[in-house]
């Protein structure tokens, strides 16, 4: 490596002497990453784990409660979500840390200040261990207490949503009109940005957390209504909104933190004597099938990454390739066509590997202009990828280059530079001495 | 300095297999000036390209500065050409986009220099050619006598034992040609062995004494200018 400053200087009058040539490689690797970072930065924000210093902790309950006749439809037959009724057997487990069943309802919010009129919005009904098992921080005030959770009218705001409310001030202890009711703020968070709704992977994960976080108590005397998935089976037996909670419908997402392996073993033989209990009455007539899985295994369970997205990552691989490999004759051709120089270097005490790395800096120079180059239009894309999906979701900051995606953008770049400039430098390396410099 | 025994160079086609060299034995000492004559196609660049390590050869022994040299990897081989040997070319191989500082610098560089110790070689071997003036000439701005100084600078400033020069007159005009004779000749005088092959009886003449070869063979290992002068070289490989 004594001769890479030399190398550099050489390979940079290369590439000046021959600026046609060296555009179009530029061009070629700078497409190539583009492209493939761009699409390695999408995937990514699916695939990043969203808490990781608990993310082992936090698992998803999933009970086999489906219809006799036919197994639920999702990828492992089991519903992703639980009934009401059960969850409020299995909320009574003392064996999970923290947990909490919640849904989405739509809420019309009242604002205290009476020039701003009444709006729409989503709020996630939840239990007060919600917060410190997704890791949402508050800047004031925090979770509202265990009786709380009965059903009295509280609510944890989000920063933005205190924002629009109160201008950003402490508001702990003010109340605002949600509905029909006056609901105390006990607790207003800190910025909360995680890359996806992960709490609640069943429908629209792309976008900010709920603004509005209230008890789940509040379900019966709100008749809260639901605003995402219901997936039932069976015939509704009851009537009006207490048949809908006896029923079979299965719309509440169920999550728990066991700290370790002992409390996941305990936590499901718990699950499983619960379904045994169930099978007595009539239910649970599917064969023993209830899931505790890791957040991570269950992002991937209900495949968080679209597909479209992994296969336009593996395609976009590929076509830096075959970037990589069209540039693989033009630095060929431009490496013979100066075979005089290198017998000369040859001559004078370059050995076949002064050559070979000489010629090698030369093809990673210009593939790291191609890199730069790239990654700026990466840049430029991922803003307009995020810009659509700010239409589409209200999230807008979704995709991003990282440190991470930096250095991919770097072992691609890297990657291209060889790929394209092994064969090339070696064949410039190979050639003899002896023959070039023979003269008439 | 440079002792062959027995050496043989073929060179195979499909059709035809040329014995270029040709159990050529021969052994330049130290500090000598030879001169290498013989018509065209007799093996005398092949002879310079298996000296210079640029190129194998069949059979046969090499002793280069005391070294064997017969079974060397590529490295041993291009650190030997780099400290030990100084090539001068017929057409001068200067590398056309570096100008006369980073040309004369090239063996250098293979050789590990600090930028400093390079520089201080270059300057003064530059100077020594009379072409200070001209550091930052390419080489297409100088003339083809200039240019043939500009490759001796390179070779003087990696200060060789061995020079090998492959009518390095030959595409000179006799002015010229003269000028880069002189040169050599104080190169020599400094202390380098220099083998030089050459068609013209003149230069020859400069040499202390001059080998001929035919059809890859050594004819007259030991001719001194003296008989060449008056006999042209056609004709004394005709002769014998
Ligand atoms: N690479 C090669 N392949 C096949 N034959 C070769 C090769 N190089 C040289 N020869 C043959 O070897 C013989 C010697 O060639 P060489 O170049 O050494 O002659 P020379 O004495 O230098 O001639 P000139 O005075 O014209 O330069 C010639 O017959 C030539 O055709
Ligand atoms: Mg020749």
């Amino acid at each position: 490596m004594a001769l890479l400053g030399y190398d550099l200087f050489l390979a940079r009058k290369s590439l000046r002497r021959n600026p046609g040539l060296t555009l179009l490689v530029v061009v070629g690797i700078a497409l190539g990453i583009a492209v493939s970072t761009t699409f390695a930065a999408v995937r990514h924000a699916f695939q990043t784990d969203p808490i990781p210093e608990k993310s082992s902790m936090l698992h998803s309950v999933r009970l086999d409660s489906w219809d006799p006749a036919a197994p639920h439809p999702d990828r492992v037959g089991v519903p992703p979500q639980v009934t009401y009724r059960d969850m409020v057997e299995i909320m009574k487990s003392k064996i999970p840390v923290r947990q909490s069943g919640m849904f989405k309802t739509n809420l019309y919010v009242f604002p205290a200040d009476k020039a701003q009129n009444p709006f729409e919005e989503m709020a996630r009904v939840c239990y007060r261990d919600f917060f410190a098992m997704f890791g949402a921080p508050f800047a004031y005030g925090g979770t509202w207490d265990e009786k709380a959770d009965g059903g009295e009218p509280v609510v944890v705001l989000s920063e933005p949503m205190n924002q629009k409310l109160f201008g950003g001030v402490n508001s702990v202890g003010k109340t605002v009109r949600l509905r029909d009711r006056d609901f105390k703020v006990v607790g207003v968070l800190a910025k909360w940005m995680p890359n996806l709704r992960f709490y609640d992977l069943t429908q629209n994960y792309i976008g900010e957390p709920e603004n509005l976080y209230i008890p789940f108590g509040l379900l019966r005397p709100m008749e809260l209504q639901l605003a995402g998935n219901n997936d039932g089976w069976g015939p509704n037996t009851g009537t009006g909104f207490e048949g809908y909670l006896a029923s079979e419908s299965t719309w509440i997402q169920m999550w728990v933190e066991l700290p370790n392996a002992q409390a996941v073993a305990a936590y499901k033989s718990f699950l499983d004597a619960y379904a045994t209990e169930q099978k007595k009455i009539g239910r649970f007539q599917r064969p023993l099938n209830n899931k505790v899985t890791p957040l991570l295994e269950y992002m991937a369970d209900r495949e968080v990454t679209p597909r479209a997205v992994k296969s336009l990552f593996a395609v976009s691989l590929l076509f830096l390739a075959v970037c990589a490999v069209n540039l693989i004759g033009l630095l060929l051709g431009k490496f013979l066509a100066r075979s005089g120089e290198t017998s000369v270097r040859r001559a004078l005490g370059a050995s076949r590997k002064d050559v070979f790395l000489q010629h090698l800096v030369e093809c990673q120079l210009v593939s790291a202009v191609g890199g730069v180059v790239g990654v700026l239009l990466a840049l430029g894309a991922l803003s307009g990828i995020n810009a659509w999906l700010k239409s589409q979701t209200g999230r807008g900051d979704l995709f991003a280059l990282d440190l991470p995606m930096l250095l991919v953008a770097l072992a691609l770049t890297a990657g291209a530079g060889l790929v394209s400039g092994l064969y090339p430098a070696w064949r410039a390396c190979q050639l003899a001495p002896a023959v070039h410099l023979r003269i008439g | 300095m440079l002792k062959m025994t027995g050496i043989r160079k073929v060179y195979r086609t499909d059709l035809v297999e040329t014995h270029a060299l040709d159990d050529v034995t021969l052994d330049v000492k130290a500090g000598e000036f030879v001169a290498v004559m013989g018509r065209s196609g007799s093996g005398k660049t092949t002879f310079l390209n298996v000296a210079g390590l640029l190129d194998t050869f069949d059979g046969g022994t090499y002793t280069l500065d005391g070294m064997d040299v017969s079974r060397l990897s590529d490295a041993t081989m291009s650190r030997t050409r780099n400290e030990k040997i100084g090539f001068i070319f017929q057409s001068f191989n200067l590398i056309p986009d570096l100008d006369v500082f980073d040309n004369v610098d090239l063996p250098l560089r293979y050789r590990r220099m600090t930028a400093k110790e390079r520089k201080e070689r270059i300057l003064s071997a530059v100077e020594k050619v009379g072409l200070s003036s001209r550091l930052h000439h390419l080489p297409s701005q100088l003339s083809g006598g200039q240019q043939q100084r500009v490759a001796i600078a390179r070779v003087l400033a990696g200060d060789p034992r061995l020079i090998l020069a492959d009518e390095p007159t030959g595409n000179l005009d006799t002015l010229m040609a003269r000028e880069v004779m002189e040169l050599l000749l104080k190169i020599n005088e400094q202390g380098a062995t220099i083998v030089m092959v050459t068609h013209t009886p003149e230069c020859a003449a400069r040499a202390q004494r001059a080998i001929h070869l035919l059809d890859g063979r050594v004819v007259d290992g030991d001719s001194h200018f003296g008989h060449l002068r008056s006999v042209p070289t056609g004709a004394l490989a005709a002769a014998i």
